[in-house]
């Protein structure tokens, strides 16, 4: 880029500034966090709170760990929040491909209308009719009814940023593989998935990190212990008469860690995926 | 994300079909039919159901606790909507609610989106920590914010006094003039990192040789920005805006972790009080009412921001 | 699981060796529960229900633990969804709406031939039943009493704990004075502050509505002028501790967590609140060893909040009669004592500690809430302390707000007498 020393300096100057405070902002209440699940019970309520702990203990993970069941929570989010994104990626792949290939069929311009309709609802009022909705299906208390709830709220931006991505996919390329005799779903499945793949990944991370967060639907939906899943499990340490912060804290650090570790490994391609889906907007 | 809009391809294949217009206009109506078919199924059973029940319910008697009360209401539940005296302060709020911490996101999105698209050191490092609060349960994350903004033991309050940035410790949820404000705060906190994600993306495909053609001009950064960066982050921006408003409008989590509504109902939008109607005064009818309204008003948004596209571009939309 | 019924059935005849009656299916129970894991009360039942399976090996209680914040959505939500559990916790203010969406099991048969029933003390079993019919079983007593910091009291040369609203005002202000810190503490808002309230209306001889000769409820304030004027008072009185420095001005907005916190702390140094601040006893010991147990202050009577915690029982439960041999053993003596020594409903079961004896003597002094819908009253006694505290509005048009607004939440509930 053809610019003078003293602009690259200051703008260099100015963008460190900005991401510094940006960086303190993002991290301070989760260190916040992290600190409180490391310190005891007489630190943790304090009238002059520090991020030095006098007493550092590894007591709040150890009871979150082996006291309740914290791990089958853990299992049953990443089953739950897995399976809610592979589902809805698979309606959603062939959704937004519709709504990038024929936008101008009734059928298409119905369905996307209906699912920009549905972003429009309180989740509140849904409660009930969905929770009746599962019991006459008998999936109450089953990964399946939380699967599909997750799978009805993340369809529709699934299909839309996907439309996005697959715009960008050149129709030549169609064109010629039709001449080629390749199906419509082998173009898809050979072709267009490929190429598109970075904005899938973006997408399915999106729609896990939904999921992952989600508390009214995974508590209402859910009877049963052993089918509990993570936020309702973090949330039972806010007790009647007492809140005990570093067992909460312990258990959301837990929850938010291997989700951050995730993003943190895959930003390169998350990166790269929006990119090609943004191109030319 | 990417905005809504027509593509080259449809206006190929319209040459297409120019050529076989009716076997392939049915061949094109069936394959957009199977595409959509098992998400409409989704719709239909888990939103379309659930919504007709409301719509239903909007029209009729239908209390918890009451049972004497049953049958058509005519248009009663609007009118007990309308006669409540929180109802248009807190229409107010929502709007005051959505705009602050959308603008907010905004801003936000848009300061980090352009510093990290800056060619500096340790790039992929701060691009990992703005996303952080996006991944934080908002429950967890509310009431985290909670604890540390109380006056007593709150740490931030303690440490800003400490820092000599306020005379003694400030109660921000506890306050009628601060709690609605303190609380878009945080949703800004946590909701900004997707409109940076976004806006990032968008910013590092502006082709290059725009900027540095501009820059042999010798336009300024802030002229190169304005005139030729911002154009492009147009469509991007026009969706995440709009996206957000639905969502933040219909957003009730946070709000209900931090304050409930309160203090005396500060804080209360309309998603509060339609809770409220259903949880509290076992009201359904009135909270499907207000449920249909809230809709009707976010469908307004909608045809307001749809005519604005389709004027300010000249490009149609999709659909 | 039927091939494991009659597998584990085979199995028990092999054993007992004679045609013994086939055992019954294991009996599941559903209890909702809303505990926190770590506490004393949480370990002590989980260890008494695993005891009570084993003695009765053909019944299983499938126990949830639920935040409490959500346990009122979730319930509703199963009773609209016609799938409740069979049992759970749950607050004494929704015993008039449960009861009115017809999702509790009467108990009044079972009661009739239970033994340790004269063992409960008779304002509880009275507090739980409507219109003659037993609705919920006690769990624990939440007595207020008032809890003092006597430290700071010493300091600022006040010899006992004030024992009426006006020694409490002037009590407050001396602490104030001598030690710099507030004097007492409020919940201005959450489900703890309409709990206070109740008890200041009780003390100066007002209740919220009251039950009228044709069975239904109605708040009787705007037709007396005398009790108008009393409860007029008790919005007064709320003001005087804000105008006073008697109160943090933030108590306003204050929920049972910040009152709580605060004066485990030893921020300021009385409070109205219950026996489960023992449990801050562990997490601030040095600033509650002091704490002294007594008597809420009052102004015409002494009262206060009765909080009879009860135990839900569902009418769509399967297992009625398993159920109630459930329910009634946790009223036993045995789960009592381990579980709730200090705060049980049976009045063989208390300890001579402050955190025991301290709050029972106050039983009879308790006062509950009318067993209507209270999800709106509650709400409108928040608003009530909004109006006076936050907006400073005038208590005799506080107190008249309140009148109206109750007796129109009662007409929206069909429990208006008159109507």
């Amino acid at each position: 880029m053809v610019t003078s020393g003293f602009e690259r300096r200051t703008r260099a100057g100015a963008t460190y500034a900005t991401l510094a405070l940006f960086a303190v902002y993002c991290l301070f209440p989760f260190l916040w966090m992290v600190d409180t699940a490391l310190k005891p019970p007489g630190e943790v309520r304090s009238l002059n709170p520090t991020f030095w702990i006098v007493n550092p203990t590894l007591e709040n993970f150890r009871h979150v760990l082996t006291d309740g069941n914290f791990l089958a929570y853990f299992r049953n989010s990443v089953i739950v929040a897995g399976g809610a994104t592979a589902l809805s990626l698979m309606i959603a792949i062939f959704c937004g491909y519709a709504l990038s290939r024929f936008p101008r069929e009734p059928i298409t311009r119905t369905v996307g209308g209906a699912l920009l309709m549905s972003q429009m609802i309180p989740g509140v009022l849904l409660l009930a009719p969905i929770y009746i909705l599962m019991r006459e299906l008998g999936l109450l208390s089953t990964y399946r009814a939380l699967i599909i709830v997750y799978c009805t709220f993340a369809i529709p931006l699934c299909s839309f940023m996907l439309k996005g991505f697959f715009d960008g996919v050149p129709g030549e390329l169609e064109d010629a593989a039709e001449m080629d005799g390749c199906s419509r779903f082998g173009f898809i499945y050979r072709i267009l998935l490929p190429l598109a793949a970075p904005g899938i990944l973006a997408t399915a991370l999106f729609c896990f990190v939904t999921a992952w967060n989600e508390f009214l639907f995974g508590y209402v939906l859910i009877n049963d212990e052993a089918r509990r899943t993570l936020t309702p499990g973090i949330m039972v340490f806010k007790g009647p008469h007492l809140t005990d912060w570093g067992a909460l804290m312990a258990a959301a650090v837990l929850a938010v860690v291997p989700v951050a570790v995730f993003f943190v490994y895959l930003q390169r391609f998350l990166m790269e995926g929006l990119t090609t889906g943004a191109v030319k907007g | 994300m990417k905005a809504l809009v027509d593509t080259p391809v449809a206006t190929r294949l319209e040459a297409a079909a120019r050529r076989d217009r009716g076997a392939r206009r049915a061949a094109l109506g069936k394959a957009a039919a199977v595409c959509v078919a098992p998400a409409a199924v989704f719709l239909l059973v888990l939103i379309a159901y659930p919504l007709s029940r409301v719509f239903w319910s909007a029209f009729h008697y239908v209390n918890l606790t009451n049972p004497t009360v049953s049958g058509f209401a005519r248009l009663d539940n609007f009118t007990t909507v309308f006669e409540d005296e929180h109802f248009w302060p807190s229409l107010w709020r929502t709007c005051e609610w959505t705009v602050v911490s959308v603008v907010g996101e905004y801003a936000l999105g848009l300061a980090s989106a352009v510093a990290l698209a800056q060619p500096i050191r340790a790039r992929s490092v701060f691009r990992a920590i703005v996303i952080i609060p996006w991944v934080i349960p908002i429950v967890v994350a509310g009431l985290n914010w909670t604890w540390m903004l109380t006056p007593d033991y709150g740490v931030l309050n303690i440490w800003m006094v400490k820092l000599g940035l306020m005379a003694k410790p400030y109660y921000w949820l506890g306050n009628l003039n601060s709690a609605l404000l303190t609380v878009s705060f945080v949703n800004i906190w946590r909701s900004f990192p997707f409109y940076t994600i976004s806006l990032l993306a968008a910013l590092l495909s502006v082709p290059r040789e725009i900027l540095e053609s501009a820059a042999m001009d010798a336009a300024g950064p802030i002229r190169r920005f304005v005139y030729i960066t911002m154009p492009e982050l147009k469509i991007v921006s026009l969706t995440l805006i709009f996206i957000h408003v639905i969502w933040t409008a219909i957003n009730f989590d946070f709000i209900w972790v931090m304050t409930q509504g309160g203090p005396y109902n500060a804080s209360e939008t309309l998603p509060i009080m339609i809770y409220r109607y259903a949880m509290e005064d076992f009201d359904v009818g009135a909270a499907s009412a207000l449920a249909m309204m809230t809709m009707g008003f976010m469908l307004a948004v909608f045809f307001i921001y749809w005519y604005g596209a389709r004027s300010s571009s000249r490009e149609s939309a999709t659909w | 699981m039927k091939r494991l019924t009659i597998g584990l059935a085979a199995a028990a005849l092999a054993v007992c060796g004679f045609g013994a009656p086939a055992l019954a299916d294991p009996v599941t129970l559903h209890f909702w529960v809303a505990w926190s894991p770590q506490q004393a009360d949480a370990v002590g039942a989980k260890k008494e229900i695993a005891a009570y399976e084993q003695a009765h090996p053909d019944v299983k209680i499938d126990v949830q633990n639920i935040t409490y914040d959500a346990l009122h959505d979730k319930l509703l939500t199963a009773l609209a969804g016609g799938d409740a559990p069979d049992l759970s916790w749950g607050l004494p203010e929704w015993l008039g709406e449960l009861s009115r969406m017809g999702a509790l099991r009467d108990m009044t048969e079972e009661a009739k031939t239970w033994p340790d029933r004269s063992a409960i003390y008779p304002n509880v079993i009275d507090a739980l039943t409507i219109d003659g019919h037993l609705l919920a079983m006690p769990h624990y007593l939440g007595i207020r009493a008032l809890l003092v910091h006597e430290d700071m009291l010493k300091a600022a040369g006040v010899a006992s704990p004030p024992k009426t609203w006006d020694e409490l005002i002037a009590d407050s202000q001396a602490i104030k004075q001598k030690t710099g810190k507030f004097g007492f503490g409020i919940a201005g808002t959450g489900v703890r502050s309409p709990q206070e309230l109740i008890m200041y209306l009780a003390q100066n001889g007002v209740s919220l509505a009251e039950r009228q000769p044709d069975g239904k409820y109605r708040n009787t304030w705007l037709d007396d002028k005398a009790k108008l004027a009393n409860a007029t008072d008790v919005f007064a009185f709320y003001k005087n501790l804000l105008d006073k420095g008697v109160i943090n001005p933030d108590g306003a907005s204050w929920g049972w967590e910040e009152e709580d916190t605060n004066f485990g702390l030893g921020q300021y140094a009385m409070v109205i609140d219950g026996a489960w601040m023992e449990s801050r006893e562990t997490q601030n010991p040095e600033a509650m060893k002091d704490v002294t147990i007594s008597a809420p202050p009052y102004k015409e009577k002494p009262a206060t909040f009765f909080e009879i915690n009860p135990f839900y029982v569902y009418k769509a439960g399967k297992h009625p009669k398993e159920t109630w041999d459930f329910v009634a053993f946790m009223n036993g003596k045995e789960f009592q004592e381990a579980v709730h020594p200090n705060n049980s409903p049976r009045s063989d079961v208390t300890t001579d500690s402050k955190w025991g004896r301290g709050f029972t003597v106050l039983a009879p002094t308790g006062v509950v809430f009318p067993p209507v819908p209270l999800g709106a009253v509650t709400r409108d006694m928040i608003e009530t302390l909004g109006q006076t505290l936050l907006k400073n509005e005038e208590p005799e048009a506080v107190a008249r707000w309140l009148a109206a607004s109750i007796n129109k939440d009662l007409k929206q509930a069909g429990e208006l007498s008159g109507n």
